[in-house]
């Protein structure tokens, strides 16, 4: 055979199977991939499932924990947990925003708590929140915020004082009072930063909470995951796992989402 | 009742900036003029002159250190209440997440006309500006010189007695600027309205202005005022008469001195 004719042949066959090389299609093949060979694998070595167990077993005892083990419900519990003190941390951390922004007074005091605050990993504050709030609905609520608060405040402060002077000067001229400045210009222009501190401290929300679970070890995602390890349920170890990673990619792709619709503007 | 204010009236203003080293800076002194009610007042001069300075002052957003300043009602007489004033500005100023509909109607959603009045004054100031159809798009999708028009429609919606235009064609291309121009002529000119223009082209100042103050070099002060006879309406074509060319001329002269002595100052301060 000639040259070109191999080179053709070779074409072909890159058009036939084209579509794996589609970056999307190759993504989820490498996770089929991965799931056969993890199972094979264990099968072919007859590994212990207490060490390492099967997608298969991990798929049922996920099906299992759902449909018998209240698994929905500590989802439930741990998604209320981290929204609603996520939320108290976005009303809270944009209102100190805009005042930090807008006084040098206020700047001045709280620029010292929060240097003093910010870099603390807040999972040391977890011991002291318990003394103080127990381990229920305050406590998980109150962590959940410490995580998001700081993100927040810092990306409102920097989104404001960004805010182009001449903007602010026009909207004066155009008969605005100080409230109006505020919430119809330094708001808006600080958006897209305060959406960035939102995104960062969401992270943080998730983290916490399903980390004061573990130590507290009741309900809730991070409970599950802690009483499953500490009887050896190894397959419910993994199942508990699988729910947080999807509940990270769901989060993520909503902030995708809500980050084109919010910059809808800024496309030229 | 008094009558609304419609001219302003600067007497001996002066104004000293601190500045970073410590020297103090006198950016105007002893600045006298008159914005005359239904006129177009230019102020021309080197860059760093104090012209925006003196047109923010005018503006009451800046209080002169020194001088006085008077708002005066049509008839001549002191007016307690600053007249309504509206400002054009060099770099836009449009709000670049509101749409070029909202942008315009701004003003009058913060005085807090309702909704429907308010859209259809800001359609009906797109339309004066040749920017029907428009209203949906984003400032970021519009060209310079489509902007400074939404810039124009945004000052114009307020019905202003005194427009302020604060180098309003500095950022433009020299073509779209010609345009604008006598685009910017012929509204002032229907509404009637008191127009301060500060510019540093003196083509500008000429076709837009009935009196024409040139400034010197700072300290800013005034060196002369210039008083344009030539017939309205005004367009390219007034560049042709022998009178532009002998106002263009004395005009350049007095900058060019002007000019030349900020230049050597800068070197001086360099």
């Amino acid at each position: 055979m000639s040259e070109p004719a191999v080179a053709e042949k070779a074409r072909a066959a890159n058009r036939g199977l084209g579509f794996i090389a589609e970056p999307r299609t190759l993504a989820w093949l490498s996770v089929v991939a991965l799931l056969v060979a993890w199972e094979g694998i264990v099968w072919a070595a007859n590994l212990n499932p207490i060490y390492l167990p099967a997608p298969s077993g991990i798929l049922r005892a996920l099906i299992d924990l759902f449909r018998n083990g209240g698994l929905g419900t500590d989802l439930v519990i741990t998604l209320w947990r981290i929204f609603a003190g996520f939320a108290i941390a976005v009303v809270l951390g944009v209102a100190i925003g805009i005042w930090m922004a807008t006084s040098e007074r206020m700047r001045a005091v709280a620029d010292l708590y929060i240097a003093a605050l910010y870099p603390l990993p807040k999972i040391t504050l977890i011991p002291l929140l318990i003394i103080w709030l127990g381990t229920g609905g305050p406590f998980m609520l109150t962590i959940s915020a410490l995580g998001a608060i700081f993100p927040v405040i810092i990306n409102t402060v920097l989104g404001i004082r960004q805010c182009d002077a001449g903007l602010v000067l026009a909207a004066r001229d155009l008969r605005a009072n100080q409230s109006q400045i505020i919430l119809k210009v330094l708001l808006p222009s600080a958006i897209p930063s305060i959406f960035a501190g939102i995104r960062l401290g969401l992270g943080v929300s998730i983290i916490l909470v399903v980390a004061a679970e573990m130590v507290v070890g009741k309900v809730g995602l991070g409970g599950r995951l802690f009483l499953a390890g500490q009887v050896l349920e190894t397959e419910q170890v993994f199942a508990v796992l699988i729910v947080l990673a999807i509940l990270g990619i769901v989060v993520t792709k909503i902030q995708d989402v809500i980050d084109v619709w919010l910059g809808h503007w800024r496309i030229d | 009742m008094a009558s609304p204010a419609t001219a302003i009236d600067l007497q001996s203003i002066g104004l000293t900036f601190a500045s970073r080293t410590g020297v103090p800076v006198v950016a105007l002194k002893d600045v006298s003029c008159r914005f005359e009610p239904g006129k177009v007042t230019a102020l021309i001069g080197p860059s760093g002159c104090g012209k925006s300075t003196l047109l923010q002052i005018a503006r009451g957003f800046l209080a002169p250190g020194a001088g006085r300043l008077r708002y005066l009602a049509a008839d001549g007489s002191e007016s307690p209440r600053p007249p309504e004033m509206a400002t054009v500005w060099q770099s836009f100023n449009l709000f670049p997440w509101r749409t070029i509909l909202d942008n315009v109607a701004f003003g009058l959603e913060m005085i807090g006309v309702p909704r429907a009045e308010r859209t259809a004054r800001a359609r009906e100031a797109l339309a004066r500006v040749d920017l029907a159809g428009f209203e949906d798009k984003f400032p970021r999708q519009l060209s310079g010189g489509m902007r400074q028009r939404v810039g124009l429609a945004r000052a114009l919606v307020m019905k202003p007695d005194v427009l302020l235009l604060d180098e309003p064609f500095g950022a433009l291309d020299a073509q779209t600027r010609l345009v604008l121009q006598e685009q910017l002529a012929k509204l002032v000119e229907e509404s009637g309205t008191t127009a301060l223009l500060v510019t540093h082209s003196i083509e500008e100042a000429i076709l837009l202005g009935d009196t024409i103050f040139v400034m010197t070099a700072r300290p800013g002060r005034i060196a002369a005022e210039i008083a344009v006879e030539l017939p309205r309406p005004r367009s390219l074509a007034t560049t042709h008469d022998p009178r532009y060319g002998e106002l263009f001329d004395r005009i350049y002269g007095l900058l060019r001195d002007e000019v030349v002595r900020a230049m050597a100052n800068d070197r001086e301060a360099g």
